[in-house]
């Protein structure tokens, strides 16, 4: 009931919240994806690569987003506080779910359907484009819809750079211990990463070959 | 023979009587006077002491000791007045200690000791270099060249009675953008990294002269005094008077140079809680 009047009251703030919050979300989303796809198809050509560039991935996940901001405020072009340090975080923690899934997708197509192609006289870029990519499309689409969802989640903590989104109310709730606003962020925050699921989850359905 | 002792430490340790549950907010300075509040208790009285650290912030703490989870605590005057008590903040809270005392006697029959000594107020900090180069020393001094800059306050700050609002409207504070709102612990680095120009942090904290940042003065007296003192539940003096004995003997013997001290001595230099509350009680009360 409370939530409700806080809803009817603040309106206006909250669509703002929930747009920086989506904002956040989208760039970082794309940035991992054009970072982390491309990665992943490099380490299947480098498979000695594999183990570091992962092994760093999976480091850059267990690092507490607060600390990760501490080292970013000094640094010139990625840092300070605002939007761009939030994204830059966001970025790193969504990296792993893409990366492996790529890698994970195309090493795990038969290598009989690979040798045909060559057989055929596909070149790498053929091969990539034709055989392995459209393959492996339904599970790198999944790792994209794991790090979006996710990281609808991690936005929350951008409020602690000064990016806003929802996070303003879970922090502002826990400072001043105020349920109804931690329930004002973190509710809202729930449904986008549910409803992100089910929009990547058609997508997923719809790219995928059966 | 043997058994016979351990069936009495069992009898005792049932007890809760004779167990003194020492809680603390979640920050250092909170943590650090809670050990030292439960070493004095533990060497002076004999009572075992258990500790319940770092439990949250003033919410979690008052309703942990009015509903006896805890016994004692170590609470802020001025924090109990504005954010427990919910009075406003400003001119006139001289006798907040007083007032203090008798509401929360009457309300919850808790009890508070001495203070500690010293004033843990709100530090409106900025960086040294430029409180010289512009010869800044109030927050009246701040509030001439505010409309340039940019702060960035905690969120409990910008949130409690005794906050943000509240100061702009003594000072006239307008700053070129509304403040940034962010982590506590992230603005004293944003800070000193030139990313914005002034914060709110604590004034007996340690960090603040190891990032070259100086607190200016509240010459409004905005602020209401926020001295430490242990916050003692009234059933356990009356059971243990000593207890309350032993705590008085701690009543003024920590003032702002010495806290910020002990603070840095955890903060800055990582030592351990438990040797720097032994080594203090060890030269300070002998």
């Amino acid at each position: 009931m409370n939530l409700i009047r806080f809803y009817l009251d603040n309106g206006r703030e909250v669509v703002g919240l929930v747009g920086q919050h989506l904002l956040l979300v989208l760039v970082s989303t794309a940035i991992a994806v054009t970072i982390g796809v491309p990665l992943g198809i490099l380490l299947t050509r480098r498979p000695a690569w594999r183990g570091p560039v992962l092994g760093l991935a999976n480091v850059f996940q267990t690092i507490p987003s607060l600390a990760l901001f501490g080292f970013l405020i000094p640094l010139p072009f990625l840092g300070g506080i605002g939007a761009r340090t939030a994204i830059v975080a966001l970025v790193v923690y969504a990296l792993l779910p893409i990366v492996r899934n790529t890698y994970v997708g195309i090493s795990g197509i038969d290598p009989a359907v690979r040798e045909a192609a060559r057989g055929m006289g596909m070149t790498d870029g053929e091969l990539l484009r034709i055989v392995e990519l459209p393959l492996s499309a339904g599970v790198i689409l999944a790792g994209i819809r794991v790090a979006t969802v996710v990281g609808v989640g991690t936005a929350t903590i951008a409020a602690a750079i000064g990016a806003g989104g929802l996070g303003v109310y879970i922090f502002r709730g826990v400072a001043v211990v105020d349920n109804t606003l931690i329930l004002a962020g973190a509710l809202p925050a729930a449904l986008l990463a549910l409803g992100a699921d089910g929009l990547l989850g058609m997508l997923e359905r719809r790219f995928v070959w059966r | 023979m043997w058994s016979l002792i351990a069936l009495c430490s069992v009898a005792l340790g049932c007890h809760k009587g004779d167990r003194v549950v020492v809680g603390a907010k979640n920050f250092t300075e909170s943590d650090l006077l809670a050990e030292i509040a439960a070493q004095q208790i533990e060497r002076r009285t004999g009572l075992t002491v258990e500790r319940k650290l770092h439990l949250g912030g003033t919410f979690v703490c008052h309703n942990a000791i009015t509903a006896g989870q805890i016994d004692l605590y170590v609470e802020y005057t001025g924090t109990a007045y504005t954010a427990v008590l919910k009075h406003e903040a400003g001119p006139g809270s001289d006798s907040v200690r007083q007032a203090v005392a008798q509401e929360y006697r009457q309300r919850w029959n808790l009890a508070w000791l001495e203070p500690f000594g010293f004033n843990n107020t709100f530090a409106i900090a900025v960086r040294q270099a430029d409180a010289e180069r512009l010869g800044l020393h109030t927050i009246s001094d701040l509030a001439r060249v505010a409309p340039q800059w940019h702060a960035g306050f905690g969120y409990e700050f910008l949130n409690r009675a005794d906050g943000f609002p509240g100061l702009a409207a003594a000072y006239g504070l307008h700053f070129a953008a509304p403040p940034t709102a962010m982590d506590l612990g992230l603005t004293y680095r944003a800070l000193a990294d030139g990313k914005i120009d002034v914060i709110a942090g604590n004034s007996t904290d340690g960090q603040l002269a190891a990032l070259h940042l100086v607190a200016l003065v509240d010459d409004r007296h905005y602020f209401p005094p926020y001295e430490a003192a242990p916050l003692v539940r009234n059933t356990l003096l009356e059971q243990h008077p000593e207890v309350g004995r032993a705590l008085r003997e701690l009543g003024g013997k920590i003032d702002d140079d010495e806290m910020r001290r002990l603070n840095a001595m955890a903060d800055v230099e990582h030592q351990d809680l438990h040797a720097i509350a032994h080594d203090w009680l060890a030269r300070a009360v002998p």
